[in-house]
């Protein structure tokens, strides 16, 4: 090689490099030196996406995220004394969006909606409706959804599907075994189903699997039985106060009906079902221990994708079932159905991104939700094991690729998001409740469920003692505020 | 040499150097007790920063009528009662087993008191496995042995003596200890007088050890059992103080409705109706054991 060429080598070995590392120099570090802190569950769930796409941020940006968590059960109380005390430590904070009223309510949050309406890339208009409204308080946006929740009834196919066992089934109880279209049908299976090998595999197998433990979620696991008891469609504010009175409804005679019937279920799963959570039953359907059970999506992804599962390929899942009779608080009478009602609850309503009021730099705090929040990064979080995130967005139920990377098989995938899509779009589809004191009254009526389910008090006198208790937060956080805000929430003048 | 003040002039120089020592306790147990005092009287919001608002009684009328509250000192009670009275029994007989010469009788020592080195949650975690009803090696024992399983964490009454064992099994240590302390403070010319004398081994420990055991005794008991009211952590763990509230003990509640359901002020009164369930039960105890040891000295 001459001289010459040499040069010219060398030269255009040069430029070569300069062009490669020309797009690093040139990336605008749009958040050089901004450090975020950002606050939510401890891992893997809720945590995992933040470590997955933090990474990412930071190299796009120049910033770095600090990850701050706490377990489930002093989440709320964390965020609440930092906002209320005005600490301003955390940045960005990823919470339940039924704490949306205590937050964005005092204006701990910052109002995001002019920066969504600017953000065409946010596909804002791909978020499911009912995911948009999680975020809104008073018309105004003070968050990015990021996560989709809705209960499900999971059930396994191969036990319903059994010939012998639907023979069995129709001589014991007189009408054909199926996935459960009603909450009566669906103790019937899970007491046909109860503390036999029905699997066939040598261990004794349960009827069901439920979160009966306080601090547990079982607060959710009973209103999304109870809401098909007590909301025939178009009732607003069957579920939690009559918006007229703000008077609790939890303990009418559609409440009572469904805790007595829930509580019964306590004798159909496996030893010490009592004290389990939600945890518990996605761990415990993996591993083939009920024939029933209801959750979140996240027993439907646990059950399919996690590779200790047993139940790959068996699992069916369906909106909740319905109930024969419902409960009208406005009339005080049940009316008897020719078709079950059926109420799919969006119980706790998802996760929801939110920049603090105190954060130090706002726009690079929307930069990290929006980044959680955008569809491909969130498809990427809702088709990946341990993240708790749930598809949100229209796009997230369109492209099946993902789900199959991530372990689904067929017909359980389309089962599945089958059930999603048609829960959340059902006519009467129930909201979580969204207000201020939402955690005190959860908590309240948490208790004295977990003691109906102990036998330590009656149903009736559960709701009762439980009622007493929502009557006496009302009045503490002020009966005509409550009640205005809860009208706002529903849609009500 | 070493020059001693004179007393009088050491009365005059001592404030300024009890200040910071009289200020710190002031500043880290009268002012925390104070407040909470004031809580109960108030009701508390964060809203716009910390505001208290007077309620004069009411929190104190809500803990009286309050059933939970009242399962919780039921709970609390019966957990105390039950747990100290049996590490009292047990660690006096392991005491006892020690007192005497005994080969390999340090090992033994070392052996008795590693459960009171662990901490309460790890104990917590390892008996909640222990206790677990579908995979728990206690119920895979009594399966093997053609016994039903029980349900240790889920029944009735077996989630409160669940806990009480384990409470036991943890605690027992402490008095064993103490106890050990305390026999081998005795001399033992007394009781090989008495052995001289003809006395029983029952004697001995009837009319001999017990009676010059009794201030060790005592001593241990009141301070278990001060402790023993503020047991949390391995409930939490354990059964998180279910089913229903069957475990819950006071502080637990404590902790519920102050941090979890952020009732601040109704969280103090529970609280406060602890401590004076503590401070009840120490005077009941006190008393108790002054007259029978007037009854002893003047029969």
């Amino acid at each position: 090689m001459g001289r010459n060429q040499k040069c010219v080598s060398i030269t255009a070995g040069l430029l070569l490099t300069v062009a490669l590392l020309m797009p690093a120099w040139a990336a605008p570090a749009r958040f050089a030196g901004v450090t975020l802190t950002v606050f939510t569950q401890n891992p893997p769930y809720i945590a995992k996406p933040v470590q997955m796409f933090a990474p990412k941020w930071e190299a796009a940006t120049g910033g770095k995220i600090r990850l701050v968590t706490a377990p489930f059960g002093e989440l709320y109380t964390k965020m609440m004394s930092a906002f209320a005390l005005g600490t301003g430590v955390y940045d960005v904070v990823i919470f339940a969006s039924a704490w949306l009223g205590d937050f964005a309510g005092n204006r701990y949050l910052l109002d995001l909606s002019d920066r969504i309406k600017a953000d065409a890339g946010l596909k804002w208009d791909d978020i499911l409706p009912t995911y948009q409204q999680t975020v809104n308080w008073g018309g105004r946006l003070y968050g990015l959804p990021v996560d989709g929740d809705v209960h499900l009834a999971y059930y396994r196919r191969d036990a319903l599907e059994n010939p012998k066992y639907r023979a069995d089934f129709k001589k014991k109880y007189g009408y054909d075994l199926r996935p459960p279209q009603t909450w009566k049908e669906y103790r019937d299976i899970a007491e046909f189903f109860n503390a036999w090998d029905w699997a066939g595999d040598g261990r004794t197998h349960y009827g069901v699997l439920e979160a009966f433990k306080r601090g547990g979620q079982a607060f959710w696991f009973f209103m999304s039985q109870a809401a098909a008891y007590v909301c025939p469609p178009g009732l607003k504010g069957c579920l939690f106060f009559d918006p007229e009175t703000m008077v609790p409804q939890i303990n009418n005679p559609g409440f009572v009906r469904a805790l007595e019937d829930w509580v019964a279920l306590v004798k159909l799963g496996p030893p010490g079902m009592i004290n389990f959570d939600s945890g518990d039953v996605r761990s415990q359907f993996a591993a083939g221990a009920g024939a029933l059970a209801k959750d979140w999506g996240d027993t439907g992804i646990v059950g399919s994708t996690d590779v200790k599962s047993v139940v790959k390929g068996k699992i069916g899942t369906m909106v909740l079932p319905g109930s024969s009779e419902v409960y009208d608080y406005k009339t005080k009478q049940w009316r008897k159905l020719d078709r079950p009602n059926v109420a799919p609850y969006l119980a706790f309503g998802g996760w929801v991104c939110g920049v603090a009021a105190t954060a130090r730099n706002p726009a690079a705090g929307y930069d990290f939700c929006r980044t959680l929040a955008e569809p491909a990064n969130s498809y990427v979080a809702v088709t990946t094991s341990e993240t708790g995130f749930n598809p949100f967005r229209f796009s997230h139920f369109r492209d099946l690729s993902g789900w199959k990377r991530f372990g689904f098989v067929e017909p359980d995938l389309s089962s599945y998001l089958k059930a999603i899509e048609q829960s959340l779009s059902h006519p009467n589809a129930q909201l979580d409740l969204k207000m201020p004191g939402q955690a005190r009254y959860l908590d309240a009526l948490e208790t004295q469920l977990a003691r109906a389910a102990a036998g330590q008090a009656s149903a009736r006198a559960a709701l009762d003692a439980a009622a007493a208790q929502w009557e006496r937060i009302t009045n503490e956080l002020g009966r005509e505020r409550q009640k205005a805000l809860y009208r706002d929430w529903l849609g009500l003048k | 040499m070493i020059h001693f003040p004179a007393p009088g002039r050491s009365r005059e120089t001592a404030g300024p150097f009890l200040f910071p020592a009289v200020a710190l306790l002031l500043l880290f147990t009268l002012f925390p007790f104070v407040f909470t005092v004031v809580l109960t009287l108030s009701r508390v919001s964060l809203v716009g920063g910390l505001q208290l608002q007077f309620t004069g009684a009411s929190n104190w009328v809500r803990l009286v009528t309050d059933a939970r509250f009242w399962t919780s000192v039921r709970n609390t009670v019966i957990m105390v009662l039950a747990s100290v009275s049996l590490e009292f029994v047990l660690g006096l007989a392991l005491a006892l087993l020690l007192y005497a010469p005994l080969r390999a009788g340090g090992l033994f020592r070392v052996v008795f008191i590693v459960p009171m080195t662990l901490t309460p949650i790890a104990i917590g975690y390892m008996w909640r496995m222990i206790y677990d009803e579908s995979i728990g090696p206690l119920n895979a024992l009594l399966r093997e042995v053609g016994l039903g399983p029980i349900g240790w964490v889920s029944g009735t009454h077996m989630p409160l003596a669940s806990i009480i064992i384990t409470n036991v099994w943890h605690w027992t240590p402490f008095l064993f200890v103490l106890l050990l302390a305390g026999l081998r403070g005795i001399p033992t010319e007394v009781v090989e007088a008495a052995q001289i004398d003809g006395a029983s081994g029952l004697q001995i420990f009837r009319y001999v050890l017990m009676p010059m055991l009794t201030p060790t005794a005592l001593a241990a008991v009141l301070l278990r059992s001060l402790e023993a009211f503020k047991i949390v952590d391995e409930i939490f763990i354990i059964t998180g103080g279910g089913p229903g509230t069957r475990t819950e003990s006071l502080t637990l509640q404590a902790y519920y409705v102050g941090l979890l359901s952020f009732d601040l002020a109704y969280g103090a009164t529970v609280a406060m109706g602890l401590f004076l369930l503590v401070v009840a039960a120490a005077m009941v105890f006190l008393s108790i054991t002054r007259r029978s040891r007037e009854a002893e000295e003047h029969p």
